[in-house]
C-alpha cells in the first residue's frame, strides 16, 4: 500500500527555493531514507507532508488521503517527532503524552512506559530540566506510542548517546516489521545506510535521486584491486566500460568499476588472478559523489 | 464542548496554573487596600475633589467619591484592573498559539489529529477561564479587605463592576487571536495588542475631552466598558463587546487556519 505519495510537490519562500518539483512514494512496511545537508529542503518537505506549511505547487497524499484537506483524518494515522524537538520547558514528559493521548482519543498511554524504559527516558521531570539528548527521547515516545501506521522522523538520533542510537535503529526495524512505513530526514548517512530501504537525495531544494540502497550503493563506482602472476597486457582493462582511473604497477592493477563487473571480470580471466578485492563505497561517499558531480560541497 | 477542546484547555489551565496567584493575588491585595484605605481617606478625597476642574472630572470618570464603590472604581475597575486583565487575556492567548509555536509544541500538537481551529477555541477559552479565575479572585480580595476594615462594599455592585471587565478581557483575546493568524512572534501579539488596549483608552479621554472629536470613543471597547460597580451591567454593551470578541477570534482562526507555521 502506497502511504506517502507527492508529486510535483513544491514549496516556495518568495525567491528562495524551499523544495521543487520533488516526486517520490513511499510504501507501508518500507523505511524512506530523506538524505541531505542542512538547508537542503528535508525540514520542509515534511512540514508540507503534515500540512504546518502550505504546498506553492504540487501535492501530496497520505494514506490516499489529501494532505491538505484531509490533514486531519491523516495525522490519526501518524506519528511525528519535529526536527530539533521541543514542548516547553514547564511540562513533563507524562503531561505532554496525556495531553496526545486525549487528542487522540486514547483512554490510556498506550505503551510509553515500555518505551520510557527501552529508552531509559524520565517522563516525570519538567522537559525544561532535561538534557537534548533526554528530550529527544521523549519526544520519541511521542511521536511512537501510539503504534502509528506512518512515522515521520526529521533528524531523529540528534543528542542520543551510541546507545540510544542503536536502540534506535532497533526500533525502526521493529516498526518496518509491524508494517509501518517510516520516513526519515537525515544527514547522519551511516544510520540511514543501516536501517533505509530506499532514499532520496536532496540538494538545493530538489530532490536529485531516489533509489533502493543496495541499488545506489551498487551503482557506485567500486575500487577494484587485483594481483595477477602475469601482467603483460593488463593495460587493456582501460578499455573495458565501466572502466576508469586504471594503474598498473608489479603485477598489480587498481581501477574504479561502475555498473557490473562481467566485462572486467572477463578480461581479467586471460591471465592467472592471485588476489581480488572489491571495495564497495560508504553512503557517504556516494552521497558526496552527487554533491561533487554538481560542483557543489554539502554544507 | 468537544474532548479535544476540553483536553487542550485542561492543559493550558495547568501549564498557566501560577498565572491566577501571579496576577490576581497582586490585583486582589491592591483592590483590597484601596477599599480598606476608604473610610479614613474618604472626607479629604471629597474636598479634593470639589477642587478639580469639571474637564478633568468628566475626562477620567471622577464623579462624587462619596462611597467606597465610586473609590474602588475610580481607582481600580477604571483603568489598572481593564487593561491588567486585558494583558493577561492576550498573554493567554499568545502563549497557546504564539509561544506554542516558538517553543516548538506547535508542532507536537499538530501532529495529533487536531484542527487549528479548535486550537484557537481552546486557547480563547483558556484565556477567558484565566480571566474569570483572577477577577473571582480580585472580587473577593476587595470584599475581604472590606470586610476587615469596615468599609461598606456591597457584594453585588462589587461582583458587578469586576464581572464587566470579562467582555474587555474576551475582546483583548479575539484581537491576540487575530494576530496569532498573521504573526506568531509572542512578543508581537502581546504588544500589538496592549498598545491597541492603550490607543482605545486614549481615544476614549480623547473623544471625552473634545466633544467635536466625540464620534472617536465608538472606536475604542472603553466607551462600552462603564461603570458597573455603580450602574450595574449594561447588557447590550456586555453582550455587544462579548460577540465581537468572538467573531475577532472566528476571523482569527481562519487566518491561522490558512498560515504557514514554520519551524
Amino acid at each position: 500500500m502506497t502511504v506517502i505519495e507527492a508529486e510535483g510537490l513544491t514549496k516556495l519562500y518568495g525567491n528562495q527555493r524551499g523544495i521543487e518539483d520533488a516526486t517520490f512514494s513511499v510504501q507501508a512496511g518500507e523505511v524512506f531514507g530523506f538524505l541531505g545537508p542542512n538547508g537542503a529542503g528535508k525540514t520542509t518537505t515534511i512540514r508540507t507532508l503534515l500540512d504546518l506549511i502550505h504546498p506553492t505547487r504540487g501535492s501530496a497524499r497520505l494514506f490516499g488521503l489529501d494532505s491538505r484537506r484531509d490533514s486531519v483524518a491523516i495525522r490519526a494515522r501518524l506519528g511525528n517527532l519535529p526536527g530539533d524537538f521541543g514542548y516547553g520547558r514547564e511540562a513533563s514528559g507524562r503531561e505532554a503524552l496525556h495531553l496526545l493521548a486525549g487528542l487522540r482519543g486514547l483512554d490510556g498511554l498506550g505503551r510509553a512506559e515500555e518505551l520510557a524504559r527501552r529508552f531509559r527516558a524520565d517522563l516525570d521531570r519538567p522537559l525544561g530540566e532535561l538534557s537534548r539528548g533526554n528530550r529527544q527521547k521523549v519526544g520519541l515516545i511521542l511521536a511512537t506510542f501510539h503504534e502509528p501506521e506512518l512515522l515521520i522522523l526529521d533528524e531523529p538520533t540528534g543528542g542520543l548517546d551510541p546507545l540510544m542510537q542503536e536502540e534506535f535503529l532497533n526500533l525502526v526495524s521493529e516498526e518496518r516489521e509491524r508494517g509501518c512505513a517510516v520516513f526519515v530526514s537525515s544527514h547522519e548517512l551511516d544510520e540511514v545506510q543501516r536501517v533505509c530501504d530506499r532514499v532520496g537525495i536532496v540538494r538545493s531544494g530538489r530532490l536529485i535521486a531516489v533509489e533502493r540502497m543496495e541499488d545506489l550503493l551498487g551503482k557506485a563506482r567500486r575500487l577494484v584491486t587485483v594481483r595477477v602472476a602475469d601482467p603483460a597486457g593488463l593495460e587493456r582493462l582501460a578499455s573495458v566500460p565501466g572502466v576508469s582511473d586504471l594503474q598498473v604497477e608489479d603485477g598489480r592493477a587498481t581501477f574504479s568499476a561502475s555498473g557490473d563487473l562481467d566485462a572486467a571480470v572477463k578480461e581479467l580471466a586471460a591471465h592467472r588472478v592471485l588476489d581480488l578485492e572489491v571495495v564497495h563505497p560508504s553512503l557517504e561517499q556516494v552521497f558526496l559523489g552527487y554533491y561533487q558531480e554538481e560542483g557543489e560541497a554539502p554544507r | 464542548m468537544s474532548a479535544q477542546v476540553g483536553a487542550l484547555l485542561a492543559a493550558h489551565l495547568r501549564d498557566r496554573r501560577r498565572s491566577l496567584l501571579a496576577w490576581g493575588l497582586p490585583l486582589g491585595l491592591m483592590s483590597a487596600f484601596i477599599v480598606a484605605i476608604f473610610p479614613s481617606v474618604e472626607e479629604s478625597l471629597t474636598k479634593a475633589i470639589q477642587g478639580y476642574p469639571e474637564g478633568l472630572k468628566e475626562a477620567f470618570g471622577i464623579g462624587e467619591l462619596s462611597n467606597v464603590e465610586q473609590y474602588l472604581h475610580a481607582e481600580m475597575l477604571s483603568l489598572i484592573v481593564p487593561l491588567a486583565v486585558g494583558y493577561l487575556a492576550v498573554r493567554a492567548v499568545a502563549s497557546g498559539l504564539a509561544g506554542a509555536a516558538e517553543t516548538g509544541r506547535l508542532d507536537v500538537l499538530l501532529s495529533a489529529p487536531v484542527s487549528r481551529r479548535r486550537l484557537c477555541a481552546a486557547g480563547f477559552l483558556a484565556s477567558a477561564v484565566e480571566v474569570i479565575e483572577v477577577l473571582a479572585l480580585t472580587a473577593a480580595l476587595a470584599l475581604l479587605g472590606s470586610v476587615l476594615a469596615g468599609a461598606g462594599l456591597r457584594a453585588g455592585p462589587a461582583c458587578a463592576g469586576f464581572a464587566s471587565v470579562l467582555p474587555l478581557a474576551l475582546l483583548a483575546a479575539g484581537l491576540g487571536i487575530l494576530v496569532c493568524g498573521v504573526s506568531l512572534r509572542t512578543s508581537i501579539v502581546t504588544g500589538s495588542v496592549a498598545g491597541a488596549l492603550v490607543a482605545m483608552y486614549v481615544l476614549d479621554l480623547i473623544g471625552k475631552l473634545d466633544s467635536g472629536l466625540s464620534w472617536v470613543r465608538f472606536l475604542s471597547v472603553f466607551k462600552y466598558y462603564g461603570n458597573a460597580i455603580e450602574d450595574g451591567i449594561e447588557p447590550l454593551a456586555f453582550c455587544g463587546v462579548t460577540a465581537v470578541a468572538i467573531l475577532l477570534a472566528a476571523v482569527g482562526a481562519l487566518l491561522f487556519e490558512r498560515r504557514d507555521i514554520s519551524g
